[in-house]
């Protein structure tokens, strides 16, 4: 019973919460603006018949002078809004002097990328992707990775992050084995997962063979968490057998390219450096305690273990709302 | 559990039915049915020559790393598609940490051969015996190595756009796939003579020419009208014996040391590069299109 009522609970939360995302913040109403003081000083008023004004005409010239008769007599003014103000009320007739204004800065605001195609601001970001071994010759680590992001705003996202790994083990290291009689001290991991914050300072569009648009953003992302790794016993396997230990922590820093493909579906490549001390096997036999896992480690080393990933971003919900234009 | 699965698959389905109409879908009718999608497109390659220095950096290497400096030319035939040809040359060879190692131990001062049994057939260890056909001194000698790629290739550019970074630089971005053949000059262990001596002990080198694919992908930045940086990745696979070893050729099966270096001894590699290019394009001057 209470599980149908926190059920119906959560259903009803969700039913009362908006539906999609908003991607700017609601701009407040306009408070009113205090009437301004009447002008001291009428304008002029038009003449009957309406009024061409020369934008290039010197002050004053910029309309023909009108007689008190024209401003209050005659037909009614077929030049347009601004004429018929000016006969109605002189006191709103608008005296901008078009010149003048011409010649002023507009400060004109003009985007690289007008609107942006998807906006990031208040979504969530599901990040499944698979993953490569960028910088390990030894063993390769590939395997599923999965990323869960909500944009804070429209550039910063925090997030949770995970993957797990299969391991294979190079060929060549058993022929340097081999060949050198040098044995390599190697790691296999198990799995990782961090909490990662994501940072998106670019992006634009790109032309499909001049035919068709779609957009791209380029992200920065980095966190803190935990990855589980052991050695490969390659020294004395035969005696040693490594468990999966504690996990370490691990620093993760990458950048990655999301090319959106809709406002909601995206690929993603993505280059990240994950950043541990990891434990490695001794490369020495300690005679007599072959057994002894005290004497089965060796070295620590900060390892920088880069991959590559390749994936798709799902952002939820999939659509929104623009609140402004630009 | 079940209350926790329960609340989740709410919170999924609600999500997910949460679609609504976007705001900006393309209109294919009115004024703009029929436009192109990008007009007064700054043309940066139709009918223009690019001359790109590049700096090359070989990926994932076993027990050397080089650094290639060439060039790449190409003459853009439209917008988006160019011929040309990149040449590197081998400029800078370091070996990797592990080929220190293997020196260290087999050649160092207080390595294998200076310290255990080396009177091959009278007194030798087993290390130095099994080690005798494969290591000579110094290791890096023997090690494999790129002197020079030459790679006549076809360039899609089938993107172009641009990018904005923090709202304040602007830059005309284009992504492009190339690929051709390519000649690579290798230095390696030479082939042991008439395939039938022992050469256990034989460590020179020869070179010969390699025939592989090379394929890739790149981004090119322009940074005005008539110069641009690009990052590129490239696909070199081809087999060779990276580090002058003789793994294999013997019974059974080849799949074992035969005491010979011959071209069994080649392993298949995915060498990949990553480079850096500056390119210059000429005429200098740049089109638009309507």
């Amino acid at each position: 019973m209470n599980q149908a009522r926190v059920s119906l609970l959560v259903v009803a939360a969700l039913i009362a919460a908006p539906s999609f995302a908003h991607a700017q913040k609601k701009k407040k109403a306009p408070k009113p603006v205090p009437a301004a003081p009447a002008a001291p000083a009428p304008a002029p008023a038009a003449p009957a018949g309406g009024t061409e004004i020369d934008a290039d005409a010197p002050p004053g010239a910029a309309a023909p002078a009108a007689t008190p008769e024209a401003a209050t007599e005659g037909p009614a003014p077929e030049g347009g809004d601004i004429e018929a103000i000016c006969k109605i009320d002189p006191s709103a007739c608008p005296t901008v002097n078009l010149a003048d204004a011409a010649k002023k800065d507009m400060h004109e605001q003009m985007y690289a990328v007008q609107q942006i195609y998807a906006l990031r601001y208040h979504r969530f970001e599901i990040q499944p992707g698979w993953n490569f071994t960028f910088n390990d010759q030894f063993v390769s680590h590939p395997g599923p990775v999965l990323g869960l992001n909500y944009y804070i705003t429209n550039v910063l996202a925090i997030g949770l992050g995970g993957g797990y790994y299969f391991n294979n083990d190079s060929k060549f290291n058993a022929q340097t084995r081999r060949a050198a009689r040098v044995a390599v001290p190697l790691t296999e991991y198990q799995w990782q997962g961090a909490l990662n914050f994501t940072y998106v300072p670019m992006y634009g569009k790109f032309a499909g063979f001049s035919d068709f648009i779609f957009h791209y953003d380029a992200y920065i992302v980095g966190g803190v968490g935990a990855i589980s790794t052991r050695p490969i016993a390659v020294v004395d396997p035969d005696n040693r057998s490594f468990k999966w230990g504690s996990p370490k922590v691990d620093f993760n820093i990458g950048i990655g390219l999301r090319v959106f493909l809709n406002r909601w579906f995206a690929i993603d490549l993505e280059m990240r450096d994950y950043i541990f001390i990891d434990k490695l096997e001794n490369t020495l036999i300690v005679m007599g305690k072959e057994t002894d896992q005290s004497t089965w480690y060796d070295q620590t080393k900060l390892t920088n273990a880069v991959q590559a990933q390749v994936g798709v971003s799902i952002f939820l919900p999939f659509s929104w709302e623009y609140r402004l234009p630009k | 559990m079940r209350r926790l699965l329960t609340v989740f698959a709410v919170l999924l389905g609600a999500a997910l039915t949460s679609g609504r109409a976007t705001a900006q879908e393309i209109q294919l009718t009115g004024p703009l049915a029929g436009a192109p999608a990008v007009r007064q497109m700054r043309l940066h390659r139709g009918g223009r020559f690019e001359i790109a220095p590049t700096i090359s950096f070989t990926l994932l290497d076993e027990y050397q790393r080089t650094i290639l400096v060439g060039g790449r030319l190409n003459y853009n035939i439209t917008d988006w598609l160019a011929i040309g040809g990149w040449v590197a040359f081998g400029a800078v060879h370091t070996t990797t940490g592990l080929s220190d190692h293997i020196e260290e131990v087999t050649n160092g001062p207080g390595g294998r051969r200076a310290t255990e049994p080396n009177n091959y057939p009278t007194a030798i260890s087993v290390n130095n015996l099994l080690t005798r056909a494969s290591i000579g001194s110094p290791f890096k000698n023997q090690l494999g190595t790129i002197n020079s790629v030459i790679s006549p290739q076809i360039t899609l550019v089938p993107f172009r756009g641009k990018l904005a970074i923090f709202q304040k630089i602007f830059v005309d971005t284009d992504a492009y796939i190339f690929g051709g053949p390519a000649f690579v000059g290798l230095t390696e262990r030479s082939d042991c003579p008439n395939d039938v001596a022992d050469c256990s002990g034989v460590f020179t080198t020869s070179t010969r020419t390699a025939i592989a694919p090379t394929f890739g992908l790149g981004l090119s930045f322009y940074m005005g009208k008539f110069m641009s940086l690009g990052l590129d990745w490239r696909a070199l696979p081809f087999a060779w014996n990276t580090g002058g070893f003789d793994t294999h050729g013997g019974a059974p099966d080849g799949r074992f040391p035969d005491n010979k270096i011959n071209k069994d001894d080649r392993e298949f590699k995915f060498n990949m590069l990553l480079s850096v290019s500056l390119g210059f394009y000429l005429p200098a001057g740049l089109k638009s299109s309507e």
